[in-house]
């Protein structure tokens, strides 16, 4: 496979505060990669020092196979771009300001660009300072999604749009990952990156804490369990990979770790199963876990 | 380079679509008030004006304000060298002011407001915008130039030289260029635009108070001020281009410096370190005049350190005057059959001026309750128990105290400092000066009152209040140097106000003049309270 984006030991400082610590993630050709984490994690400024925008302290940042800072022209023919908080040209309009992304970008779809503005039910006459921040991020994302490019970054894409917008965006999304772009996707709405993203990189006070396909890392988590057995259901405390256990009469529901599935199902077949059943974790729980840890 | 400055020629194309209208009013606006005042500068000159205007411009006082002439003699002075040496000072820093805030909007201001961002992540270069709106300057200047040119060519007075004009023209052109290049270093060390914007007008205005000393004192000091290289090429008389030549070395320094410092930097980062704040809210801060005060607290102390550097500079100038006088016959016996002293007459002209500056000050507080208002950072603060009310006479308070401690301090300033430069020969006592800075009080109130006004019943139009500002200093301005018809130079509201020292104090048109600007205000703050808040218009 080829790698689109290439991150490798990153960091950066402002002043004193120490913004990326050691970022390494990859996005390879036709992924599309959810990149989470708190507030303040450092998501923007890796956003920022891919685009070029931010020059970084040490460590290696590739797109294309080409350096983000010295190259960052010839990459950029290619990406498109939306920040969470797009601002734009008080004295323009929504349409002008399209065209004019679209000329910089060099690469635009005129008719892609009517549909989107049609689809996102955008008033493309209306002058960018009457707009409201939803309207403002949707000529965002119709300028970037109406562009061709082989790498989109988006950055909380979605903020202030409506939940019948965010599903529109979702679905454009979906049709540029079935031609084979990537994507890096950065979200808050963790059910927007669970629907879309293949591989997901956590990141926490500048370090990528977690990464890989959603399915490894629901490997390394717990499913929720519910259970319930002829025999005493109490005995289930002691038996390791049990974690958070509660009871209500002869109900447990606890967590349970996937490394010892296999011992806790054999304990639970002892005492004679009536119900079983169990819930793979979210992306939510995965993101709770390393937020609040 | 490809890297910098990629497409750089798009975004000035863009720029120039986006402000077209503003081009257009800075050009034909501007360089009408540069060039256009040839007739009326012809009317002055008839019989012996030229050389009654020479000898009063000799005077040290109104050399530290309009700048030298190199003519000796008042045989030499032409309609033209009049004009240049009235007008040129003026439209040089005038063209320096409206330039820095064109750059700095167009550079830090759109980095602040995350414009940059969105346009970095295109094929453009990194500093491409910087170098298009110093292009954008560049151009906009020389189209001013040369209408400025042939506007005053088109007059086809005898005096008023081609070569002249061209001068003229070139050396307001190039004030703006400086003063770009000046914004554009700034703008890479200040950590955002607002302080980009007032260190730069801070330097301009220091350039200007420091030629002021340089030109009384020895004129060839000034040589060596960025200002001094418009004004000091003298056109129509020496046309000395050579200044020109210096102001573009000068500004091309600038200019590569501030890249090479843009190249160092993160976006939105500057030079000057953000300092850390407080972590809980010291008590001061919990009232909303705790809060207003700290809000406008840096603009209050820059001005107040300003207006006691003014006071001082201008005071220094009194050491000189009697020297001056001993040295002139003419100025001698019109002082004489006068009746006043030359100090009390600098003072009466020279208080307008400071007063009329100081008067910017509380316009600027009471027209930040709107630009706070339109951001929507007070829209937390109306949904509290607050009342309109209290918002509205809290910055209407703060902005009478300020302007009545601006005039204590600007006028106690030039009194002190002129008093100490008198030494023993003073004719004057401080208690004079305060005197007649506080006889301006009711200008400054009514000047509140409008913006009152304004912030109550259209609070766009705020900023109209300047232009009336300006307006009526220029009006006093010139007032006294060309004969203005009675009414026209009414319509100022300085006008109304007698000169003190050199004219007594009037108790009815002081009471006049405040009680209207209570009522202005008053008015005001029935708009205030009752019209809607405009959020992000």
């Amino acid at each position: 496979m080829t790698e689109i984006v290439t991150i490798q030991g990153l960091q950066k400082k402002f002043g004193k505060f120490q913004a990326l610590r050691d970022v390494s993630f990859t996005v390879n050709a036709g992924e599309v990669v959810g990149f989470i984490g708190p507030n303040g994690a450092g998501k923007s400024t890796a956003i920022r020092i891919l685009l070029g925008i931010m020059k970084r302290d040490a460590g290696q940042a590739q797109i294309f196979g080409k350096d983000v800072w010295k190259d960052s022209l010839e990459i950029h023919k290619r990406i498109s771009y939306v920040p969470g908080d797009v601002t734009l040209w008080g004295n323009l309009t929504g349409g002008e300001i399209i065209d004019l992304f679209l000329k910089l970008h060099g690469g635009g779809n005129k008719k892609k660009r009517d549909y989107l503005i049609k689809r996102f039910e955008l008033d493309p006459k209306k002058k960018a300072k009457g707009y409201s921040k939803g309207n403002r991020q949707k000529v965002g994302l119709i300028a970037a999604l109406s562009a061709d490019s082989d790498l989109y970054i988006f950055d909380e894409p979605t903020s202030g749009l409506d939940p019948l917008m965010e599903a529109i965006f979702q679905e454009e999304v979906e049709k540029i990952k079935e031609t084979g772009k990537s994507i890096l996707l950065s979200s808050h709405i963790l059910s927007e990156v669970e629907r879309l993203a293949d591989k997901v990189a956590i990141i926490r006070q500048g370090e990528i804490v977690e990464s890989g396909s959603l399915d490894d890392l629901r490997h390394l988590t717990r499913s929720a369990i519910t259970l319930v057995t002829e025999g005493d259901v109490a005995e289930m405390t002691n038996v390791n990979g049990v974690f958070d256990f509660e009871q209500k009469e002869d109900q447990a529901t606890f967590s349970a770790d996937n490394k010892h599935l296999d011992e806790i199902l054999m304990a639970a077949s002892k005492l004679g199963v009536k119900k079983f059943e169990s819930v793979p974790p979210t992306l939510e729980d995965l993101f709770m876990r390393h937020y609040e840890s | 380079m490809r890297e910098n400055f990629a497409q750089w020629e798009t975004l000035f194309l863009l720029n120039l679509k986006r402000d077209w209208k503003k081009i257009i009013v800075w050009i034909l606006g501007f360089g009408l008030f540069s060039a256009a005042f040839v007739p009326a500068f012809k009317e002055i000159a008839k019989g012996n004006g030229l050389l009654g205007m020479f000898e009063t411009l000799q005077n040290p006082a109104m050399i530290a304000m309009v700048g030298p002439t190199p003519v000796g003699t008042a045989v030499d002075y032409t309609l033209g060298a009049m004009y240049a040496h009235e007008m040129l000072l003026f439209c040089g820093l005038f063209s320096m002011v409206i330039a820095v805030l064109h750059v700095v909007g167009h550079t830090r201001k759109e980095e602040d407001l995350g414009l940059t961002e969105l346009v970095r992540s295109f094929q453009i270069g990194r500093q491409a915008n910087s170098f298009a709106a110093i292009m954008q300057i560049v151009f906009i200047n020389l189209l001013l130039s040369l209408f400025i040119s042939v506007v005053m060519i088109s007059f086809d007075a005898e005096t008023i030289s081609v070569e002249g004009a061209f001068l003229f023209g070139a050396s307001v052109g190039i004030a703006g260029i400086i003063g770009a290049a000046i914004a554009l270093v700034m703008v890479q060390i200040m950590p955002a635009s607002s302080s980009a914007t007032g260190s730069t007008l801070g330097i301009i205005g220091l350039l200007y108070i420091i030629r002021a000393g340089t030109d009384v004192s020895n004129v060839d000091l000034s040589m060596l001020n960025p200002l001094g290289w418009t004004y000091l090429t003298y056109p129509f008389t020496e046309n000395n281009w050579i200044a020109l030549v210096f102001a573009l070395i000068f500004s091309l320094i600038a200019v590569v410096v501030a890249f090479s410092l843009e190249r160092g930097r993160d976006m939105g980062a500057g030079y000057l370190p953000s300092r850390e704040g407080r972590e809980s809210a010291a008590n001061s801060l919990l009232s909303v005049h705790g809060l207003f005060i700290k809000l406008n607290r840096g603009t209050i102390i820059s001005w107040l350190i300003a207006f006691i550097v003014m006071g001082a500079a201008y005071g220094s100038i009194y050491g000189d005057m009697q020297t001056f006088l001993e040295s002139n016959e003419i100025m001698k016996q019109m002082f004489a059959q006068a009746d006043v002293s030359i100090e009390e007459s600098f003072t009466s002209t020279i208080m307008m001026v400071m007063i009329a500056l100081v008067s910017i000050l509380p316009i600027a507080i009471v027209n930040k309750l709107f630009a706070q208002e339109n951001r929507a950072y007070l829209s937390q603060i109306f949904a509290t128990k607050v009342t309109r009310s209290r918002l509205y006479w809290t910055s209407i308070g703060l902005a009478i105290i300020t302007g009545a401690a601006g005039i204590l301090i600007a006028a106690g300033s030039l009194g002190g400092t002129a008093v100490s430069a008198m030494g023993g020969r003073s004719t004057m006592e401080i208690a004079d000066f305060l005197g007649s800075g506080f006889n301006f009080l009711p200008s400054l109130l009514f000047f509140i009152g409008l913006a009152s006004l304004a912030l109550g019943w259209s609070p766009k139009s705020g900023k109209v209040v300047y232009v009336y500002l300006a307006y009526s200093f220029l009006l006093n301005y010139f007032g006294g140097i060309v004969d203005l018809p009675e009414w026209f130079s009414k319509t100022a509201i300085q006008s109304w106000i007698p000169r003190l020292p050199l004219e007594d104090f009037d108790a009815s048109i002081f009471i006049t003049i405040t009680l209207m600007s209570i009522a202005l205000i008053i008015i005001g703050h029935f708009g205030y309270n009752r019209r809607d808040m405009i959020e992000g218009a």
